[in-house]
């Protein structure tokens, strides 16, 4: 899939875009803090209906102004799809076709992306937080039925954390409405570890083989996910509620004395190994580095496996800081495959001679104007 | 800066009450009003007042009537064997423009969310089993949106109602997931009322 026209009003330090975007390779050129990276961080709202940089849509709307809106026509296998999203102060609104969405999980997913961006080193250096984040983010993008479970999951964790909290000061004693609670949090988070393992093994795949080019055969990584669930329980639904059934069972009383859940996939993690070794401790930040490439790399194959599309590419500054193999690898990835927009202050860096015909769109203090 | 007029700034004031109204409007709406006709602006206040007068919460389903009972409780010739369990008035009007479910109704006005400080005490549902103690009732329906909190408050219920040995009975197909009743299309509804699924 491509993303064809894109249209921004009020949009951070844009005012007015209306620009068209070539199916092959987009350059961002520009000196700093002119809004390159504001304008893919567009582009990827617009698939996301959140930001990167930000958990606060208010940020993206302009100064002075009262609502952001991103309008962007993507171009499918099936045909070409209006997307219209809306951020103002009181919230956010998404269209497909013009239609009005209800639910995000009918949105996200319509059109795919991915980032390519320095922090993308956190993925593997970074907070157990930072991880599941990434693997939420993914996922859901592509597949509505995980963004569902997960997104029901986390709206019964916030009640039964509070209810929680009640039961331990005292200010409730309801245990029906804890039992019935709890069920429905085993039954999502049954759903969403499954999932989670399904995906995580099917990266790995990708992961593995595109790590192996990159070293030239040094190396060997695989992940290792880390979840309450036992191992053996993760294959199937059924299964995980048994387990989960079990650990809120066993935990259910010092839940109440904490005043929090202790169980469930909100604690999850995964572990990057390189042949056998844990990277975030063991690895160096080259290697560190090669495993969150690795790991992006491989969501493009994902993506194509299991949407049956390629995604959308968004490299924030990274060419930069990638090595010539490294860039080569990537540029020979994506080739004439997958539409790509990457912001850089100067083509210097870049390998030319691997970046055939770009669309070059300078940036200046929020204009846009083509060669 | 200059001042609004007193009666101006009072109306902006009180439109500026209703929900997803604010500054902007309220003073658009407000300068509308005075140049409506008199006799309309009077209807008006006139309906404004009355809504509120006149409409009581039933005493038995929680619906909002005329008179209490409500017709629907009153109505003899309705199917009392079936009680089917909704968030907000608007629901059994929904329920009624389809026209094919003919047994009585249950107003929560709400769902369980503790976020909200919303518990069972502060939502219809004593009256609920109250009602249920006459052993009219073969039936409950409930009927609570796709939500999350929904979805509790309805398995809540069963498992209050399910010692009585009642069948409690929830909406099942044709409701997409997320979805509110008061946006479902009749079809749906009448799909999900017939499909509906023993909890
Ligand atoms: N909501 C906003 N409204 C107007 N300008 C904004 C807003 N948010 C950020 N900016 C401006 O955008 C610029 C940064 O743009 P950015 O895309 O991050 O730069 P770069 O070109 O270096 O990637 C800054 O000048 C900042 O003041
Ligand atoms: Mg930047
Ligand atoms: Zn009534």
């Amino acid at each position: 899939m491509y993303l064809d026209k894109l249209k921004l009003k009020n949009y951070r330090n844009y005012e007015n875009v209306d620009t068209t975007f070539s199916p092959d390779i987009n350059v961002f050129l520009g000196a700093n803090a002119q809004g390159k990276t504001n304008l893919l961080e567009s582009i990827y709202v617009l698939a996301m209906t959140k930001s990167h940089r930000t958990s606060n849509n208010k940020e993206l709307i302009r100064w002075g102004t009262q609502f952001a809106k991103i309008d962007g026509t993507v171009v499918k296998e099936t045909g070409s799809l209006p997307l219209e999203l809306i951020l103002s102060h009181q919230g956010k609104r998404a269209k497909v076709n013009r239609l009005d969405q209800a639910k995000l999980s009918q949105y996200i997913g319509k059109f795919n992306v991915i980032l390519f961006a320095p922090e993308d080193l956190a993925i593997v250096k970074g907070a157990p937080m930072l991880r599941r984040r990434f693997i939420d983010m993914e996922f859901g993008q592509m597949s509505p039925k995980y963004l569902y479970a997960l997104t029901n999951y986390q709206a019964i964790l916030k009640q039964r954390n509070h209810y929680l909290k009640m039961l331990q000061q005292k200010k409730a004693s309801d245990q029906l409405y804890l039992n019935v609670i709890t069920e429905q949090l085993i039954e999502y988070g049954a759903q969403v570890v499954v999932a989670r393992q399904e995906f995580l093994q099917r990266m790995e795949h990708w992961a593995q083989e595109i790590h192996k080019t990159i070293t030239l055969d040094q190396e060997t990584l695989t992940f290792a996910y880390k979840s309450q669930v036992p191992t053996e329980a993760l294959t199937d639904v059924k299964a995980a509620q048994a387990a989960l059934q079990e650990l809120f069972e066993k935990h259910r009383q010092r839940e109440i004395e904490q005043g929090t859940t202790l169980v469930g996939p909100q604690r999850d993690d995964v572990v990057f190994l390189i042949n056998d070794k844990n990277v975030q401790n063991f690895g160096s930040q080259g290697q560190q580095r090669t495993v969150a490439l690795s790991v992006k790399l491989a969501e493009i194959d994902l993506m194509k496996e299991l949407t049956g599309e390629y995604p959308v590419l968004l490299l924030d500054d990274v060419l930069s800081e990638l090595d010539d193999a490294r860039q080569t690898h990537l540029l020979k990835t994506i080739q004439h495959k997958v539409q790509t927009f990457l912001t850089t202050t100067s083509l210097d860096g870049v390998a030319q001679d691997i970046i055939q015909n770009p669309r070059i769109f300078h940036i200046e203090a929020g204009q846009i104007t083509t060669d | 800066m200059q001042q609004y007029p007193q009666p101006i700034a009072n109306l902006i004031d009180s439109y500026k009450k209703l929900p997803g109204i604010g500054d902007k409007t309220a003073t658009r709406l407000a300068f509308y009003t005075i140049d409506m006709d008199e006799d309309d602006v009077t209807k008006f206040a006139q309906n404004l007042i009355a809504a509120k007068r006149d409409l009581h919460y039933c005493s038995i389903c929680g619906n909002i009537t005329e008179q209490d009972p409500c017709e629907i409780c009153t109505d003899k010739t309705r199917d009392q064997s079936t009680i089917l369990v909704v968030e907000q008035p608007k629901d059994v009007m929904s329920m009624e423009r389809m026209n094919d479910y003919h047994g009585l109704y249950h107003v929560l006005h709400g769902v369980l969310s503790p976020i909200e400080g919303l518990g069972p005490e502060d939502i219809n549902i004593t009256s609920l089993i109250k009602r249920l103690q006459k052993d009219t009732v073969k039936e409950v329906i409930v009927a609570t949106n796709a939500t999350p909190e929904g979805e509790a408050t309805a398995r809540y219920i069963a498992q209050l109602i399910k010692p009585a040995g009642i069948k409690v009975t929830r909406l099942a197909h044709g409701l997409s997931v997320g979805s509110d009743i008061e946006y479902a299309d009749e079809m749906t509804l009448i799909k999900a009322v017939e499909g509906r699924q023993e909890m």
